[in-house]
């Protein structure tokens, strides 16, 4: 195994430095047995062959999901005592007080993990959670926190884990992306950044289904213009090209770009029956609240049976991101519509994993890019507490193959301001990640800007309580 | 006295395991005394002038290492140390020669010795292990080779494809070489006259070519491709990125700066010069001024959530890496948090290099229009977006009279000056969807507050140390949230592990060591004023016996005209990136490009006069066995044109393009879908993007396309563009099904073609030849004409059966999105933009046979000969 990536690395750099990047020959010299979407071994054995990472935007609360302070009850409205340090953003500073979460908590699932009562169907599913409290960030700004999390790079530019992934793991259908996102309507601070390919080949960058309108941008041709019309001008176009072709008969990459028509257009074709949710039963698409009367739940839940879909259907990363979260101002709606609009959907996911044997095989997890304050500066009167960002503490939950089952790893302090016990910065929390589902983060790394990049940016620690 | 310094000294050695400390008292020691006593009494002979008993005093690796005496010094005993020993006038060797020196400096050397012998202010005392360097990847940092070779390039390829058995191809047709070379210095396709013109031009070859080389270098079109090249290093674009994403106002200015400094061919070491320290340099010359805007293309923002002195270090490590990265052909950020593992870069170096930009400050300063910059478009565009701001102010009024009536009515009043200026709240009696709405409608207020400034007569530069009224931390009140840093009495510290919270030892401003110790320039002295830094290190980096700067720019040249360089990582010419194919071409190159006074177009002459870039691009016998990757050049590679190109040609080709030069940056027609696109900002949403109205506006070439970071047109990001946030090197060209999709499925596509076609119909009788000849530059073979014109035939039927839909309506945009309040779905509208949008020639306005010709157009746009340079 060793030798053989070590084979691979020497290629690549061997290609790096004879100016030809991967990209640009796997189609045709380097990879000819296999492209780079083909499905490759993991690096050790994984149950996870597939992840789904619900990624909550904007900094949800661990104090009011799965993490209460019960302490904060106490302190409510007293001042926030506690040393800033030097580092601090003008957001954090000024004269603060603690708020109390507004939410009842309640004792789930078999083994009683508390987490906010507002979860009624999420509670059903806590005995498959493994729920990790020592998680930090490293900074309180959305789009760096989010590049962070999504890139390993805080201030962007690099591959999103789905890319690594794919680069890892290759595909198990190539006529689907290998890395798919599920936005919002709207697109995150930080944009399609933080999806992005980075420096890794084209094939890896992730494809963002749109929440609205045709799901792959230009998948259909404009309106009117039908399938008949289409296909005649692709034979016209294979016509033409296979002309060419003899005329340059040297020239390989002729090949690759008149195969990319055709495989475009088979997407084209598969695509529509992975997106449309019209053949499933109705009981699936209850259980995961598509049709229900609050347009978010029915937002929510679409994405996350199309997420199960898309799984299903050979795509190896998909990611779902649930914006809204950054609830500065009161906290009990801002936070308890997400919460309600969340419940549902994620429930449905994992009961559907469950029962189709799914989760075996599928890594789900549930992060945002940081957590939120046990504090808050003034702001309008005690009516409109919410709290601010927290980059030391962050809620986070493992679901699915490895993972451990019904636990709680790590731990915050009593007022929720900072990880405390089992604790790891984000590149560790990267590592393990990728060890879940097979992959070896100092192994997987591609040559790039004069050195072998990775995840983690410089290698990390695996967190061994997150692996059951 | 004396007895102090040992203990100081002693703390020293202790520290000096770790290559990072802070605790400096040697070095001060090494620095106040030592090393004056050394420059004045001994280098003379012993390292700056003369290598006397092989001698060399000027690190502490020569000092150990010794001459052929033996070691020098032995740290840690100075009775032991051949120097101590010397200087003393005890023994057989009496140094200096002139007389002993006054026993204090003697005393001092001593006691220096014996507490380690601690370099301070050479990067010798790091870690690094200059021993372990393999000749073979110090190439770019030895002296350029000066290389006679009369016969030019091709003498200089001639030995390694002989040695190969390989006869290189022949000269490539006319027809060939003229689409070659026009894309390569243009980025557009020859036209059918020029293709005609040069194919029938009696004169030799060589001439008739050199002709074509000179005219395309004369036309303005040169700028825009070659500038595009450059901007891909520096990551042009118009906006800030991360989440706000604002527009940089006078961005643009820089990318003029750019494209006219290609046209005129301004000499490359003065374009390095203004672009590092245009301002210290020039302060006179306005293009040096907008030239600075180099030193902030990174994406960069700071606002509540940021920490100052984390926002300053991210563009101090920004501006470093892009300095090294352009001109010098290094990956410096690799050294920013241990030595350079595969180069001679010890962290105290980048460190170094990154005081040079220490005092920098951000600067947005007055600077009238030059008479280059066509402003007369300006009075329109400003009046377009104070249009968008009128609309919005509107809206935004409407929210203000509902909270006013809500007030007058909660305290009773008829009058709202009546109401309690505490209660005038902007939000009382709003609904939370009314709430957030006005929040987005002030996001956008905010940006177009940025937008207007494009028009104003401002440079995006920098100062050195803070100009209050020029400063420049970004909009929208970030200044008020950003703690000033110390712009004038700036102290560096090598950062431990790149951690701002890790400060190890002070370093000053300097360059990077490895270029003395192996090229033999020296390392120039640097004031450690607030002005005049960057201004040494410019001129350090454009000293004609720098090592790098020319053969990094020459190999840039040589990469975009062959596809690849001779040393094959544009971005990296240290011991990781590509080892040169060809290393006396790549010195000739280079001396011949500081021989023509650094001039560019001299370097297109030049290769483009050559046999080598001539060459047919099929690969003669032997060639595919013996050299696969045709690194020795027997034939012209073909290659895949970029993303740019593609829009550009296709623009042209269908008569659509506009050349119009220069300004503010303008929003071409891309993927509605796209455009469409909701994107969070902090705190809001982003305005839309807004089509320009006017065709010709929107049929620009590429380069002048407004670079939004948070929304890159999508055709371009498919094909392969540069990206915004990393410098590019190369255009990557891997081949995905999306690509096909952005063009064989996109408007733009559809929309161009139907153009083309009408465009044929207008203008030719043998549409289908004349299509052929304005595609490739070439007429249709029997059987392409034949393929072609039975499409027609079966298109035209098929459209006569199929009437088009009819033209999708532009509306209002109405978005449902949670609110960051209630977490409730509201919906909020945004306006179409107020002016007149100028649709394109729809498929419902012209006959079938016009729709058949647009499928063939279509078809053609999507064909490999189209998308492929010979």
């Amino acid at each position: 195994m060793s030798t053989e990536a070590d084979l691979s690395r020497t290629r690549r750099e061997f290609l790096y430095r004879s100016g030809l990047g991967l990209g640009s020959v796997a189609l045709s010299a380097l990879l000819a047995e296999a492209g780079p979407l083909s499905a490759r071994n993991p690096h050790h054995k994984a149950k996870a062959k597939s992840c789904i990472f619900l990624l909550m935007e904007g900094g949800p609360s661990h104090i009011d999901t799965f993490d209460p302070k019960p302490k904060l009850t106490e302190l409510h409205m007293t001042e926030f005592a506690k040393e800033r340090t030097k580092f601090a953003a003008a957001m954090n500073t000024g004269k603060r007080h603690y708020v109390k979460s507004p939410f009842k908590f309640r004792h789930a699932g078999e083994l009683g993990i508390e987490i906010n009562a507002r979860f009624p169907h999420f509670a059903g599913a806590v005995d498959d959670i493994c729920f990790y409290r020592g998680l930090q960030a490293e900074s309180v700004n959305h789009p760096t926190a989010l590049y962070h999390l999504n890139t390993g790079n805080r201030f962007g530019g690099d591959p999103g884990i789905g890319s690594w992934v794919s680069y890892g793991l290759g595909t198990e259908n190539e006529n689907l992306p290998a890395f798919v996102v599920l936005p919002d309507v709207a697109y995150p601070q930080g944009g399609a950044a933080n999806w992005s390919n980075g420096f890794l080949p084209a094939h890896y960058q992730g494809t963002a289904l749109r929440a609205q309108g045709a799901p792959v941008l230009d998948m259909n041709p404009p309106s009117g213009v039908t399938p008949e019309h289409q296909r005649k001008n692709l034979d016209l176009l294979g016509s033409l090209n296979a002309i060419h072709r003899q005329r340059h008969p040297d020239h390989d990459e002729l090949e690759a770009r008149i195969e990319s028509y055709e495989l475009a257009f088979r997407m084209q074709a598969e695509m529509p029956s992975v997106v449309d949710l019209a053949n499933e039963p109705a009981s699936t698409l209850e259980l995961y609240g598509v049709g229900d009367p609050n347009p978010e739940v029915d937002a929510i839940a679409k994405r996350c049976l199309l997420a199960r879909r898309m799984v299903e259907a050979g795509v190896r990363f998909v990611q779902v991101i649930v914006g809204g979260w950054d609830s500065h101002d009161y906290i009990e709606s801002a936070h308890g519509t997400r919460i309600t609009a969340i419940d549902k959907p994620m429930a449905g996911l994992l009961t559907d994993l469950r029962r189709t044997g799914l989760l075996e095989e599928t890594l789900v997890v549930w992060a945002g890019e940081f957590g939120r304050s046990p504090d808050n500066g003034l702001r309008g009167g005690d009516k409109a507490w919410g709290r601010d960002h927290n980059a030391k503490a962050m809620p986070l939950w493992l679901a699915g193959g490895d993972a451990p089952r019904g636990r709680i790893v790590g731990a915050t302090d009593e007022v929720g301001d900072s990880a405390v016990e089992v604790v790891h910065p984000i590149k560790d929390f990267h590592v393990t990640l990728l060890h879940l589902l097979g992959l070896d983060d100092a192994k997987l790394t591609y040559f790039a800007q004069g050195r072998e990049k990775q995840l983690s940016q410089t290698g990390g620690e695996l967190i061994r309580e997150l692996v059951a | 006295m004396v007895h102090g310094w040992r203990i100081k000294l002693a703390l020293n050695v202790w520290c000096g395991a770790s290559a990072l400390c802070a605790a400096t008292p040697a070095e001060d020691l090494f620095r106040e005394t030592i090393q004056p006593t050394l420059k004045q009494h001994c280098l003379g002979c012993h390292g700056e002038g003369e290598l006397f008993g092989k001698l060399d005093l000027r690190s502490r690796e020569g000092l150990v290492k010794g001459g052929s005496r033996g070691p020098a010094i032995v740290p840690g005993d100075a009775s032991a140390s051949l120097l101590y020993r010397a200087l003393e006038h005890s023994g057989e060797l009496k140094m200096p020669p002139a007389g002993p020196l006054p026993d204090e400096a003697v005393a001092a050397v001593r006691d220096w010795i014996d507490g380690g012998a601690a370099f301070a202010e050479r990067p010798e005392k790091a870690s690094l292990d200059w021993g372990a360097f393999k000749e073979e990847d110090l190439w770019a940092f030895r002296a350029v080779k000066k290389t006679e070779a009369p016969g030019g390039i091709d003498s200089l390829l001639r030995r390694k494809l002989a040695e190969a058995e390989i006869n290189p191809a022949p000269r490539a047709d006319r027809r060939t070489l003229i689409r070659r070379a026009t894309i390569d210095l243009t980025g557009l396709p020859p036209t059918p006259e020029q293709v005609e013109a040069f194919g029938t031009d009696p004169a030799s070859d060589k001439a008739a070519f050199g002709r074509v080389v000179d005219r395309l270098l004369d036309s303005p079109r040169y700028g825009e491709r070659w500038g595009r090249h450059w901007l891909d290093v520096t990551r042009y674009a118009d906006t800030a990125g991360f989440s706000n994403d604002y527009e940089r106002p006078n961005a643009w200015r820089y990318r003029d700066y750019v494209i006219r400094s290609f046209n005129n061919d301004k000499p490359y070491d003065r374009f390095v010069l203004e672009q590092v320290a245009g301002d210290e340099l020039f302060p006179d010359d306005p293009e040096a001024i907008l030239a600075t805007g180099f030193l902030r293309m990174g994406p960069w923002e700071h606002t509540g959530m940021s920490v100052t002195a984390v926002t300053r270090q991210q563009w101090l490590d920004d501006v470093t890496h892009a300095t090294a990265t352009a001109f010098l052909g290094l990956t410096l950020g690799c050294a920013k948090c241990h030595d350079h593992k595969f180069d001679p870069i010890p962290t105290k170096d980048y460190y170094r290099v990154q005081s040079a930009f220490a005092t920098t400050a951000f600067a947005r300063r007055p600077l009238a229009f030059l008479p280059a910059e066509d402003t007369s478009g300006f009075a329109e565009g400003k009046k377009r977006v104070e249009g968008l701001i009128a609309q919005l102010e509107q809206k935004r009024g409407r929210y203000a009279e509902i909270s006013r009536r809500y007030l007058m009515e909660k305290f009773g009043v008829s009058r709202f000056e009546d109401v309690p200026e505490v209660n005038r709240k902007q939000d009382a009696g709003l609904t939370d969807e009314q709430m957030w709405a006005r929040r987005i409608v002030n996001k956008h207020l905010s940006h177009h507050a940025e937008s207007i400034k494009r028009y104003r007569p401002l440079a995006f530069s920098v100062t050195s140390g803070l100009v209050e009224d020029w400063n420049d931390v970004g909009p929208g009140g970030a200044g008020s949230y950003m703690k000033k840093p110390d712009y004038e009495q700036v102290e560096m510290h090598v950062l431990v592990g790149g951690s701002l919270e890790s400060p190890g030892e002070r370093v000053a401003p300097g360059v990077l060591s490895a270029v003395e110790r192996y090229s033999g320039l020296q390392a120039p002295e640097f004031a450690e004023t607030t002005a005049g830094r960057r201004a040494t290190l410019a001129e350090w980096i454009v000293d004609p016996l720098n090592p790098l700067t020319a053969r990094v720019m020459a190999n840039r040249v040589w990469q975009y005209h062959f596809g690849r360089g001779l040393a094959s990582n544009a971005n990296n010419l240290g011991k990781m990136g590509a080892k040169p194919t060809h290393p006396a071409l790549l010195d000739w190159l280079a001396s011949r490009f500081v021989e023509e006074g650094w001039s560019v177009k001299a370097l297109h002459r030049i290769i483009m006069a050559s046999e080598a870039y001539q060459r047919s691009s099929d690969p003669p016998d032997g060639a595919a066995e013996r050299d696969p990757g045709n690194s020795l050049l027997s034939y012209f590679t073909p290659r895949r044109v970029e993303a740019e190109v593609l829009r550009d040609s296709m623009l042209a080709v269908a008569g659509e393009l506009s050349l119009a030069t220069g300004g503010p940056g303008t929003n071409p027609q891309i993927s509605r879908d796209a455009a469409e696109q909701p994107r969070f900002t902090q705190g809001g949403l982003r305005p839309p993007y807004y089509e320009e109205g006017r065709r010709e506006d929107r049929n620009r070439r590429s380069v002048y396309s407004f670079q939004q970071r948070s929304l890159i047109d999508p055709m371009i990001e498919v094909l392969n563009g540069a990206s915004v946030d990393l410098s590019c090197e190369r255009r990557d060209s891997t081949t995905v099904p999306t690509q096909a999709f952005a063009l064989f499925n996109g408007e733009l596509s559809y929309d161009l073609a139907l153009a083309f076609a009408n465009r044929l119909r207008n203008e030719a009788e043998r549409v289908v030849d004349r299509a052929f000849e304005l595609a490739y530059g070439r007429s249709p073979s029997e059987e392409e004409r034949a393929l072609a014109e039975r499409h027609i035939e079966e298109m035209t039927a098929y459209h006569r059966d199929h009437p088009p839909a009819p033209r999708r309506q532009r509306k209002a945009l109405v978005r449902a999105l949670p609110s960051q309040l209630s977490g409730e779905t509201f919906q909020f509208t945004e306006d179409l933009p107020p002016w007149e949008y100028e649709e394109n020639l729809h498929a419902s306005q012209v006959e079938p046979e016009t729709r058949a010709l647009a499928d063939l157009a279509l078809v053609l746009f999507n064909s490999n000969e189209f998308a492929y340079v010979y």
